[in-house]
């Protein structure tokens, strides 16, 4: 690796983050240089001034706290794959995490990197979309919440200010009939998604779906919800039909291009297969009984 | 040299037999000997080119062409002169003052080492910074300011060949298309006879795409001119050392002795470092120029994008056979990408390599081979990727050509081959174009294979999902490959005009260990251990006591290097024959030292001893012999004792094997999965089978990568979209599954150990047996191929073809459990 030379600050606060980030012109934030490092080693990206977040001690978290699921921006990939609160309670995260490019990758790179990269090929953000969560930012003025809706613009641009840390995800904890899921599609281990589908369900004590989030991966200019889908499923009883349904739903809504990872027919009857799964595993970790019928 | 191959290659005793693969305890033939260099390898102690730091180290960084096809109208370089610690800027004008603006290709081509005028290929060299470090190497290659006029690209092979296509090559005089060789094999007008006389043809096209080797080190050198001694030494990747030295001489003008190249530890070549590259020409010229030495190492991008692809054969295939199954003709016709240049890596009166050898396992009278190779602007290449030459190409076609034909006919593709199998009794075997196969047992490797793989078993487990509508398609692939390795003999293969012969050179010393230095430069192979095994076999030596030496031209005998499984076929050889005649001198110090005629001395291979015929306790070791030749030597003789042997083969060997591998289609994504992965092989007599096993694993895994992730892509620009590792996809541990390896043991009649080559057996059997079996998931529906690689969108389209592809929600029910229920699910 060649990357053109650059200077190093490695705040332990996120206020001397911030204002490193206030005060200084050419930089990048590095948490765990899952993308940032081969953008310096492709001189993509030439800052003139690395802000290594990575001994901020005060972000480095995973746990739930007062109605949310809270991740701190230096929360590992590792983490979460690794973590007893996320295995039993977060499906969709836990499908997720192990999914992420390979285990030394899942090592360092951290969760609110990805979403901060905002790489539409991005697993997380589906995730994030699907349990309508929220993305916490610190600035020179303080903490702003974005919602998750409202925070991806273009590929790789945010609503993030450039004078922002982003320091925390959170989703809300799940109620007591909620099941979620994710389903990826990859040529190999450590590939980005072919195309990728999150989705959950909250049932309502008849069994009908009160509320559906479903989140797509590399299908559009960003990680995108696939709304029309989610409308249909509102209100009704989950069935092969109805998922059948939400499936087409979703791909009809995707917006995909050709490219080496397939073309357009192809991902978009991916995204079709995949939010059929994930509906399917979403609905069983709902409390639905699932069986394979006879084929 | 022939009248010593000829008095030494046959043993007294025979040689080492196939039964007796124990060994003798002292880490000969057939024992799993642990592999003497990974003590270095895994103690981090390695020695590649890129650990190679020498005092005033300058480092080199390449500038290269963003566009694939472009008329270069200015360089300018002062503000990459003005980044401190550049030292030097290097374009074509430079290189021209020096008579090395250009260099040959292995096929006699004429290639830039920096663009002279017109760029052909994207990431093509252009100019070359020197600097104090690499850093700022790279800072200076980004501020050269190069000024083109874009042309039009061509990169389809087709597409080139077409009237309005842009010229590429104009620096050939009289040229006018992008045309740059025609070939063909065997008989045409009795091929075509034959296919209008059979009852049953088939065809099928099919496209061996681009690959690349991607060795995990990639390409480098460190040119170091000493101008005290005026000598040019070069460190470098190189998998054949001399015949590089060679070609700089011839290149550079410098005498050949005053050039030394040595290989150090290379990680993995695949015939990737075969041919010469700029990188290494730009490094030693700015070395020699600059007097210090100069360091070049690609980056992994660099490697994939403009060093030596393979295969991209773009292939129609043809069978014509009975009713029955008999295959009666095969006929080919092969349009081939040869890039911008014509730098394929093979013996240089095989245009198309070995690809003749289509007819492969079977018996086939008749067949008739075309082939049209055409220029693109795409990196030059077609270099021999973990294989002899073409052969993968050819194994390929035959094997998915055999699958078609089973389908057509409606026969078991195990049957149709058993049926056309040449049979044991018929070598040495030549064939329909001209092939002399040394020994074979076909339907040995493929029965024991199909016992391995349960394939009744799967046969019937397939059928029950087809008759169910199941979820997941079952798939059952056989290829029945022969391999044709070792190149020479050196009257018809040669590199560059030197014959494809090999060397070994043995040394006993004093105290009775011996060191042992060969012309073949390893890459991974685990040379250093199996000719110490050839060398202890046929001395009666411990193999500890042998040190095997390689890679550097001021030490070590000729040769021609190791690529297309040549190593232990020839080099082997050498090394077995040049062990005889140390043994045929030690009989004669052993006369000396037990007192005896020298014609009573015999020696016993089981315990590596001399001894009196008829009085097996008067004996000598090898030890005791060595300390005689130095302190005690018979006046009949020259004191010491050492041989060096020049090995010209006398014919190629033909090591075979059968792989069998189970697929399970998924209908709703077109994932492919493997099931079971049997593989049998028969490289003759074994020397580690543990290196065997090690080699067919790397190589299945190299098939899979082939089959199922790789190759090197282009847009319609020229821009190389599969030119890195996000691109150009790898397999790892994880899409690899457990391989079940198996072999028989059919010795080489010619070879004096019977070994055969092995180390690229897997890498050109396996892909069809994988297509075969994707295919055979689906041919119930008519399905007859897949092109690779067999990614899920291409696989998923045949599902659809075929109106396989199902949905997911089909194959469940949902049932809402009233609220009293837990509402846990397992999974």
């Amino acid at each position: 690796m060649k990357p053109a030379q650059f200077e190093q600050h490695e705040p332990e606060t996120v206020e001397e983050a911030v204002s490193l980030l206030e005060s200084l012109d050419d930089r990048a934030v590095l948490s765990g240089g899952q993308s940032m490092v081969p953008m310096l080693r492709f001189r993509l990206a030439v800052p003139e001034t690395i802000i290594d977040i990575n001994r901020i001690e005060s972000l480095d978290y995973l746990e739930e706290d007062d109605g949310w699921l809270t991740i701190g921006a230096l929360a590992r990939h590792a983490d979460v794959e690794h973590s007893e609160l996320i295995a039993e309670h977060y499906g969709s995260f836990a499908d997720t995490a192990p999914l992420v490019a390979d285990p030394q990758i899942r090592n360092r790179g951290t969760v609110a990197g990805a979403i901060a990269q905002a790489d539409p090929k991005g697993d997380w953000g589906s995730v994030l979309l699907a349990h309508e969560g929220e993305v916490v930012a610190q600035g020179p003025d303080g903490e702003r919440v974005i919602p998750a809706d409202e925070f991806f613009l273009l590929p790789y641009d945010t609503t993030l200010d450039e004078n922002e840390l982003l320091t925390e995800l959170r989703v809300p904890t799940p109620a007591p009939r909620e099941g979620s899921a994710y389903h990826k599609l990859k040529r190999k281990v450590g590939d980005y998604a072919m195309a990728g589908s999150a989705a959950r369900l909250v049932l309502d004590d008849e069994g009908r779906i009160e509320q559906a989030g479903i989140g797509l991966t590399a299908v559009d200019i960003t990680n995108v919800r696939a709304t029309d889908a989610e409308d249909h499923l509102e209100g009704e009883r989950p069935s092969s039909e109805l998922f059948k349904r939400a499936g087409e739903l979703a791909a009809e809504q995707s917006n995909p291009e050709s490219d080496e990872h397939g073309d357009v027919e192809y991902k978009e009857r991916m995204v079709n297969v995949l939010t059929q799964r994930a509906l399917g595993d979403a609905a069983e970790r709902a409390g639905l009984v699932k069986q394979r019928v006879s084929q | 040299m022939s009248s010593d191959s000829e008095r030494f290659a046959e043993a007294e005793d025979g040689g080492p037999q196939p039964e007796k693969h124990c060994g003798h305890g002292r880490g000969g033939m057939g024992e799993d000997v642990k592999r003497k260099e990974d003590q270095r390898f895994i103690t981090g102690r390695g020695n590649y080119v890129d650990d190679i730091k020498k005092p005033d180290m300058l480092h080199c960084e390449i500038v290269r062409s963003p566009h694939a096809h472009a008329r270069i109208e200015n360089i300018d370089k002062s503000r990459a002169l003005d980044v401190d610690g550049v030292v030097a800027v290097l374009t074509a004008d430079d290189l021209r003052e020096y008579d090395l603006a250009t260099m040959p290709t292995l096929m006699a081509d004429t290639q830039d080492v920096l663009v002279n005028d017109k760029v052909k290929f994207q990431s093509q060299e252009v100019a070359a910074v020197i600097a104090t470090d690499r850093y700022t190497a790279k800072d200076g290659a980004q501020k050269v300011v190069v000024d083109y006029d874009v042309l039009e690209p061509v990169v389809d092979a087709e597409a080139s060949l077409e009237d309005d296509a842009p010229l590429i090559r104009d620096d050939i005089e009289d040229k006018e298309d992008n045309h740059c060789l025609d070939w063909e094999t065997g008989d045409e007008e009795a091929t075509a006879e034959a296919f209008e006389e059979a009852d049953v043809t088939v065809t099928e096209d099919m496209l061996y795409q681009r690959l690349h080797p991607a060795p995990i080190e990639t390409c480098g050198a460190v040119g170091d001119y000493d101008p005290g001694k005026d000598k040019l030494t070069v460190h470098m990747t190189s998998q054949a050392p001399h015949i590089h030295r060679t070609l700089f001489a011839q290149v550079s003008g410098i005498p050949e002795h005053k050039i030394r190249i040595v290989s150090p530890d290379v990680g993995g070549g695949f015939g990737n470092k075969v041919p010469i590259y700029p990188g290494y020409v730009v490094a030693a010229a700015a070395s020699y120029v600059l007097e210090q030495p100069v360091k070049w190492v690609e980056e992994r991008s660099e490697n994939i994008q403009s060093t030596g692809f393979a295969r991209d054969y773009d292939m129609t295939g043809e069978l014509a056979a009975t009713d029955d199954g008999e295959i009666l003709a095969v006929r080919t016709d092969v349009l081939a990408d040869h890039g911008a240049y014509n730098a394929v890596a093979q013996p240089s009166k095989f245009p198309a390599g070995f690809f003749n050898i289509f007819t492969g396992s079977y018996d086939i009278d008749t067949a008739y081979g075309s082939l049209t190779a055409a220029y693109t602007n795409t990196a030059p290449g077609g270099v021999a990727y973990r294989c002899s030459f073409r052969v993968t190409e050819a194994v390929y076609l035959i094997e998915r050509m055999v699958k078609v034909l089973a389908d057509e006919l409606g026969m078991d593709p195990a049957e149709i081959r058993r049926k056309n199998f040449i049979q044991p009794e018929q070598f040495p075997y030549e064939s329909s174009t001209g092939w002399n196969y040394d020994s074979g047992d076909y339907e040995g490797a493929l029965d024991k294979a199909l016992e391995m793989a349960d394939y009744d078993h799967y046969r019937e487990e397939q059928q029950r999902r087809i008759d169910e509508d199941a979820d997941k398609l079952l798939g059952i692939g056989i290829s029945s490959f022969t391999e044709v390795v070792g190149a020479g003999p050196g009257k018809t293969c040669d590199i560059a005009g030197v014959e494809m012969f090999d060397s070994a050179e043995i040394r006993v010393h004093p105290t009775g260990n011996a060191t042992v230095r060969v012309g073949v430069q390893t890459q991974g192979q685990g040379h250093e251990t199996t000719f110490a095994q050839i060398v202890a076999e046929e001395l009666g030596m411990d193999v500890e006591d042998i040190t095997v030496e390689h890679g550097d031209t001021d030490t070590d005998p000729y040769g021609l290097g190791t690529y297309g499984s040549r190593s232990t076929p020839v080099a082997g050889a050498a090394a077995a024959v040049a062990s005889r005649k140390v043994r045929e001198k030690a009989k004669a110090i052993a006369a000396n030292e037990l007192e005896a005629a020298e014609e009573d001395i015999t020696w016993d291979r089981e315990s590596g001893e001399f001894h009196v015929a008829g009085a097996p306790d008067r004996s000598v070791t090898i030890t005791e012999i060595a300390a005689g030749a130095y302190m005690n030597h018979p006046s009949s003789e020259e004191p010491g004792l050492e041989a060096v042997n020049y090995y010209d083969p006398p014919e190629m060997t033909y090591p075979f094997g059968s792989y069998i591998v189970i697929v399970e289609v998924d209908r709703e994504t077109g994932e492919v999965e493997f099931e079971k992965f049997v593989a049998v092989d028969d490289c003759g007599n074994r020397i580690n089978p543990m290196i065997i096993e090690g080699q067919i694993h790397g190589g299945l895994a190299q098939g899979i990568g082939t089959a199922m992730l790789e190759h090197v892509t282009f847009d319609d620009n020229g821009n190389v979209t599969g030119g890195d590792f996000m691109n150009y996809l790898l397999p790892t541990s994880m899409e690899i599954p457990n391989f079940e390896t198996g072999h028989t043991v059919t010795p080489s009649p010619h070879h004096p150990i019977g070994a055969k080559g092995v180390g690229e057996s897997p890498t050109v059997g396996s892909p069809p047996a994988i297509v075969n079996a994707v295919v055979d998931a689906m041919s119930h529906a008519g399905i007859t191929h897949v092109e690779m690689p067999m990614t899920p969108d291409t696989v998923w389209a045949k599902l659809d073809e075929a109106g396989l592809a199902t949905d997911p929600a089909d194959s469940i029910s949902l049932e809402f459990e009233d609220q009293s229920s837990d509402t846990t699910a397992d999974d």
